[in-house]
């Protein structure tokens, strides 16, 4: 039965068995090879097995998919091919070589050392990480904290009894209550010490409960919520707004 | 404030062997944990140089004004500097023992270390071990992942989600030992009564999604009991890597009408 063997920057992520029939690869969670990475289109490429032997189809890809370096929209695959799908590899092994190690024969020398699995854990050198980096930062800029961008997300006092008419957001948690340690701090009789809190992860800013159940627009907020621009949060008599200025 | 701690460590069902390493020393609320990297490489050895070297030059306390040191940061206190620096050291001592010993060429190691001076916490880390803090019984990570997949989310190519799904979350940005520098990150909070902290290596959160870590340290009546319960989770699904977790607990979690009327009554004893 014909094999796929799928690797990244030398490190075998996955094996697929053709059982006849056909195996789509993307973006997408439900691809039988599924490949998340902004390079690979959602529905990629399809390899099918027509008459024992393999046929892959580019879908349309905006990258392209290559059979052994060269780009291509439908052809057959042999024994020893090598597609590539962004900067992911897929080995093509149509006779069955048992469990002898995958054969490195079309990887450059340096990477000649043994492959490592997906289990173990692959640290970037230099160069590659910077090449990496930047293809990142070049495709993705919607984040609110994309590194490539100087943005600055700051709470707007709206009303409420609170000290100061802004509070940047410079922490990795920003805690609103009437804690003498809170960056916004709540002045009033029965304020609880941590109202609400606000964190920085990688994927922008989050809202989260405290003591009470702050508000984002007037909805309860149970569970944390990535704020957009402009959201207005209540808790606790206090409203402010938050913004993210470039 | 005083502070019940644990730490709990397992090869998990599948490892030969078991390459993180964690230190805790309590008279300088001093915590770290090491997850060595390296497969056929000595990645066991590289996590002990890192806890190793992190701890002793903490304790040492000379850690003003030696050579090699990078400038301090001025968004940090000095006790997270020396921690960045703490960290220099050893990645610097794994860098040289690779270099030195042909079968430890290529070893590596990730890092997390939290000091707590006062209700101040002082964190630093490289990798992909991570810093939580469980407050007012919601999980917050601390730390960023030095991973390819977290580089993706930071720019909004990937959700949290599908990272924490990826295929791609062993790849590494960065890691101690690796070259001469490393870039370290550091960051600083401040702590509230009732917070509880963990560190933990990448073994606990690939195996167990983060609802049931906030969930087994909401629960548990304690540390240990909170540190055994997530390594035993991990094994429970599957155990696919070494784990090790250290849990730390503030021990005003559900206060009562003392703490309530005098909120730092007891936490001004640190």
């Amino acid at each position: 039965m014909p094999l796929l063997i799928v690797k990244f920057e030398g490190s075998v992520l996955k094996k697929v068995r053709t059982n006849g029939g056909s195996i789509t690869i993307g973006r997408l969670p439900d691809n039988a090879i599924a490949i998340d990475n902004l390079a690979v289109s959602n529905r990629h490429a399809q390899i099918t097995s027509e008459q024992g032997h393999l046929v892959i189809k580019d879908l349309d890809s905006l990258n392209g998919t290559f059979v052994n370096n060269q780009r291509v929209k439908q052809t057959s695959l042999k024994d020893g091919d090598v597609v590539m799908v962004g900067k992911h590899s897929i080995y093509v092994e149509t006779t069955d070589r048992g469990e002898v190690p995958i054969s490195d024969a079309k990887q450059p020398a340096a990477n000649a050392k043994q492959a490592p699995s997906v289990d173990e854990t692959l640290v970037l050198d230099t160069e590659t990480r910077r090449r990496m980096m930047q293809q990142i930062a070049a495709t993705g800029e919607r984040s609110q904290i994309a590194p490539s961008r100087l943005r600055v997300a700051t709470l707007v006092r709206i009303k409420g009894p609170i000290e100061e008419a802004e509070y940047p957001l410079t922490g990795k948690l920003t805690v609103i209550g009437k804690s003498e340690m809170a960056t916004v701090r709540i002045s009033g009789w029965f304020k609880p010490k941590v109202a609400a809190q606000i964190s920085r992860r990688d994927d922008g800013y989050y809202l989260g409960r405290g003591d009470k159940v702050p508000k984002v627009n007037g909805n309860p907020i149970w569970a944390p919520v990535l704020l957009a621009d402009g959201d207005v949060i209540d808790v606790c008599g206090v409203q402010l707004k938050f913004t993210i200025k470039e | 404030m005083h502070w019940d701690v644990a730490a709990c460590t397992d090869k998990g069902l599948v490892r030969p062997i078991n390459e993180d390493s964690y230190r805790i020393s309590p008279e300088e609320n001093l915590f770290v944990l090491s997850d060595g990297l390296g497969g056929a490489a000595k990645g066991e050895v590289a996590s002990a140089i890192a806890v190793e070297a992190v701890t002793a030059s903490l304790r040492g306390n000379g850690s003003t004004g030696k050579p090699g040191r990078s400038a301090a940061r001025a968004e940090v206190s000095d006790d997270t500097n020396s921690l960045v620096h703490a960290i220099e050291l050893a990645n610097r001592k794994i860098h040289e023992e690779a270099m030195r010993d042909p079968a430890c060429r290529g070893m590596g190691a990730t890092i997390v270390a939290m000091r707590i001076c006062g209700r101040r916490l002082g964190l630093a880390h490289v990798g992909d071990s991570r810093a939580y803090l469980l407050r007012a019984d919601a999980l917050e990570q601390l730390t960023s992942d030095h991973s390819l997949v977290a580089e993706q989310v930071r720019h909004g190519l990937m959700t949290h989600q599908q990272a924490a799904t990826s295929e791609l979350q062993s790849v590494l940005t960065r890691a101690l030992g690796m070259e001469e520098t490393v870039e370290i990150d550091a960051a600083e909070i401040e702590l509230f009564p009732g917070d509880s902290l963990l560190l933990c290596s990448d073994g606990l959160t690939r195996m167990v999604p983060e609802p049931e870590i906030e969930g087994i340290l909401a629960q548990a009546s304690d540390a240990r009991m909170a540190a055994e319960r997530l390594v035993h989770r991990a094994n429970e699904r599957g155990g696919h890597d070494n784990v090790t977790v250290i849990v730390i607990r503030g021990n005003e979690r559900s206060g009562g009408w003392f703490a309530k009327l005098f909120p730092w009554g007891r936490s001004n004893l640190i």
